[in-house]
C-alpha cells in the first residue's frame, strides 16, 4: 500500500511538532507554518491530504484552502477550527473548500479517523479519474478500430465487386451459359454481406453520435434511399414505388439518423416481399407540420406474424428463411430513441405490413 | 470545383490497392476518353511524378482519381500538398476522390475541399464515371 503524504501547516510550532510526534509512524509527514510555505510544499510535492489550522496570520486556513484548492485540487482538505470560527466556516464548507473540520484542541483519534476517511475519499477520486481516463483511451480505440476495420473489410469487398463489374463488362464467360448467373450470384453474396457490415456499424456509430440538427428535405432524401436501396437490393422495376411527400414546412433534425431509420423499413420492405405478387408495392408518405414528421412506409409483402409483432425490434430477432442480420429494426429503434420518435407497427399475415414512424421536428418555435 | 472544360491530357490513378489500381485503370479505358493512363500505387509517388511534369504538355492538363485511405500519405494528405501546386495547374485540372468509406467525416472532408469535384463511391461504375466526366467537360 502506497504511504499517506499528509501537509499540516499551523503557525504555531509546537502544534507541528506534536503532531510530528503522533503520526510520524503511520503517514509521511510535512509541516508549514504559514500559508505561503505551505503552497512551497505543495508545488514540490505531491501529498494527499492537507491539514491546515484556521487561525493564522496573512493567511487564514479557508483562504489557503481557496487557493490549494485552485491550484491544486486533487489533496483532500482538513481544517483545524476553536468554535468560535463557525460562522467564517460555513461558507468554506458550502463552497466545498473544505471536506471536514476538526475542533481544536484534536485528539489524536478523531484526527486520525479524519485522515483516513480523507484517504479514502481521495483514493477513490482517483480512481475515478483514472478510469475515466481511461475508458476516454479505450473509446478512442474503439472509434479508430471501427472507422479502419469498416475500411479493412469494405474495401477488398469494394475490389471484388469492381471485378465482377468487369468481368461483365468484358463479357468474360459469355459464351457460357452459367457463366453469367454465376457472376450474378457472387455479386448479390458481395453485396449482402456488405449490406451486413454497413449495418452493424450503422449501430455502432448511432450509439455514439450525437445530434446532429440540419434541414432535411424529405422529397430528396426519400429519393435518395429509393434508388439506393433498389441498387443494393437488385430491385429494377419489379417493384412499384409510391412516395408522396407533402412538406410544407420546414423541418430540422438528424439527417444521418432519419437516413437510417428510412432506410432500414425501405430495405425491410423490399427483402419481405412476397416472391408470387404480380404487383409487388411499396408505398412511403412523408406528412411535415411544425411538431412532427409522421412517415408511413407500406408494403404488401408477407407480413409479420402477430405473435411476432413485440419481438421484430429485438436485437438478432429475424424471421425463418429470411436473409438479413436481425439488426435492421433493432438499429431503427435505438436511432428513434436518440431523436426522441415513435414507431408503431400493424401488419397482417400475407398481405402487408405498415410502419408508421413519428419524428421531432426541432424547428425553432416563432 | 475548378471552372475548367480543359479535356485532360492524362488520368492519374492513386491507389494502394493494386488489383483497385488494375480494375479502375480498365474501367478509365472503356470509356475511351482519356489519351493515356497513368498509375500509382502511393500518394508519394503520384506527386513526385506531378511535381516534374507541372508544364509538361505530354502529361498535363490532368485529372486525378484519388484513393482516401492509404498507408503512409492519405488522400487527404496528398490534397494538401495538391494545393500547393501553382494556380495555373489546378484551374486546368481536377481531383475526384474514389472511396468505399461511408464515414460521414470523411464525406464532409471531401466535400469542403475546393479541388476536388466529387467524391464516387467504390466500385467505380462506368455510367456514373461517364456521366461525371461529361458533366465536367462539357462532353
Amino acid at each position: 500500500m502506497t504511504i499517506i503524504k499528509v501537509l499540516y501547516v499551523d503557525d504555531e510550532e509546537n502544534n507541528l511538532s506534536s503532531f510530528r510526534a503522533n503520526f510520524r509512524r503511520l503517514y509521511e509527514i510535512y509541516t508549514a507554518n504559514s500559508g505561503a510555505e505551505a503552497l512551497d510544499i505543495l508545488s514540490q510535492t505531491e501529498v494527499h491530504i492537507v491539514i491546515s489550522d484556521q487561525r493564522m496570520p496573512n493567511m487564514t486556513g479557508v483562504e489557503l484552502f481557496k487557493k490549494i484548492k485552485k491550484l491544486y485540487p486533487e489533496p483532500i482538505r482538513i481544517l483545524l477550527t476553536g468554535y468560535t470560527d463557525i460562522e467564517a466556516l460555513a461558507d468554506a464548507i458550502n463552497t466545498g473548500d473544505i471536506y471536514r473540520y476538526i475542533t481544536k484542541p484534536w485528539n489524536e483519534i478523531e484526527l486520525n479517523n479524519g485522515i483516513q476517511n480523507a484517504y479514502d475519499v481521495f483514493r477513490t477520486r482517483r480512481e475515478l479519474k483514472e478510469k475515466l481516463m481511461e475508458l476516454q483511451k479505450t473509446n478512442d480505440e474503439l472509434n479508430r478500430f471501427i472507422y479502419s476495420i469498416s475500411h479493412e473489410l469494405r474495401a477488398p469487398l469494394a475490389s471484388a465487386l469492381g471485378v465482377i463489374n468487369l468481368a461483365k463488362l468484358d463479357n468474360v464467360f459469355a459464351e457460357s451459359e452459367k457463366g453469367y448467373e454465376y457472376w450474378n450470384l457472387i455479386e448479390d453474396c458481395c453485396a449482402r454481406l456488405d449490406y451486413n457490415i454497413t449495418s452493424t456499424l450503422q449501430y455502432y456509430k448511432n450509439s455514439r453520435y450525437s445530434n446532429v440538427k440540419e434541414e432535411v428535405n424529405f422529397e430528396k432524401l426519400v429519393d435518395d434511399l429509393v434508388t439506393m436501396h433498389k441498387l443494393a437490393n437488385n430491385v429494377d422495376d419489379k417493384i412499384r414505388f409510391e412516395v408522396s411527400i407533402d412538406q410544407p414546412e420546414k423541418f430540422i433534425g438528424d439527417i444521418f439518423r432519419i437516413e437510417v431509420i428510412i432506410g432500414n423499413l425501405i430495405s425491410n420492405a423490399i427483402k419481405y416481399q412476397k416472391p408470387e405478387e404480380e404487383d409487388k408495392l411499396i408505398k412511403i408518405e412523408v406528412k411535415v407540420n411544425r411538431l412532427d414528421a409522421i412517415i408511413t412506409i407500406t408494403d404488401n409483402g408477407l407480413g409479420i406474424l402477430n405473435d411476432h409483432l413485440n419481438k421484430i425490434f429485438n436485437q438478432f430477432f429475424r424471421m425463418h428463411n429470411q436473409k438479413g442480420t436481425g439488426l435492421g429494426l433493432f438499429i431503427v429503434r435505438e436511432a428513434l430513441a436518440k431523436l426522441d420518435g415513435k414507431i408503431s407497427v400493424e401488419s397482417v399475415l400475407n398481405s402487408g405490413t405498415k410502419f408508421t414512424i413519428r419524428i421531432p421536428n426541432n424547428v425553432p418555435d416563432i | 470545383m475548378p471552372s475548367n472544360t480543359h479535356i485532360p491530357n492524362s488520368l492519374i490513378i492513386v491507389d494502394d490497392s493494386s488489383v483497385d489500381l488494375k480494375i479502375n485503370s480498365r474501367i478509365a479505358s472503356l470509356t475511351k476518353l482519356f489519351k493515356q493512363i497513368l498509375c500509382f500505387n502511393s500518394a508519394e509517388a503520384a506527386l513526385d511524378f506531378l511535381v516534374e511534369n507541372l508544364n509538361n504538355p505530354e502529361v498535363c492538363p490532368v485529372l486525378i482519381l484519388l484513393d482516401i485511405q492509404m498507408p503512409e500519405m492519405d488522400g487527404f494528405e496528398f490534397l494538401k500538398r495538391y494545393e500547393r501546386f501553382p494556380r495555373s495547374f489546378k484551374e486546368k485540372s481536377a481531383v475526384i476522390m474514389l472511396s468505399s468509406t461511408d464515414d460521414l467525416g470523411d464525406m464532409t472532408r471531401v466535400e469542403s475541399d475546393k479541388n476536388v469535384v466529387r467524391l464516387l463511391k467504390k466500385p467505380l461504375q462506368i455510367g456514373e464515371l461517364k456521366e461525371l466526366l461529361t458533366r465536367i467537360y462539357d462532353l
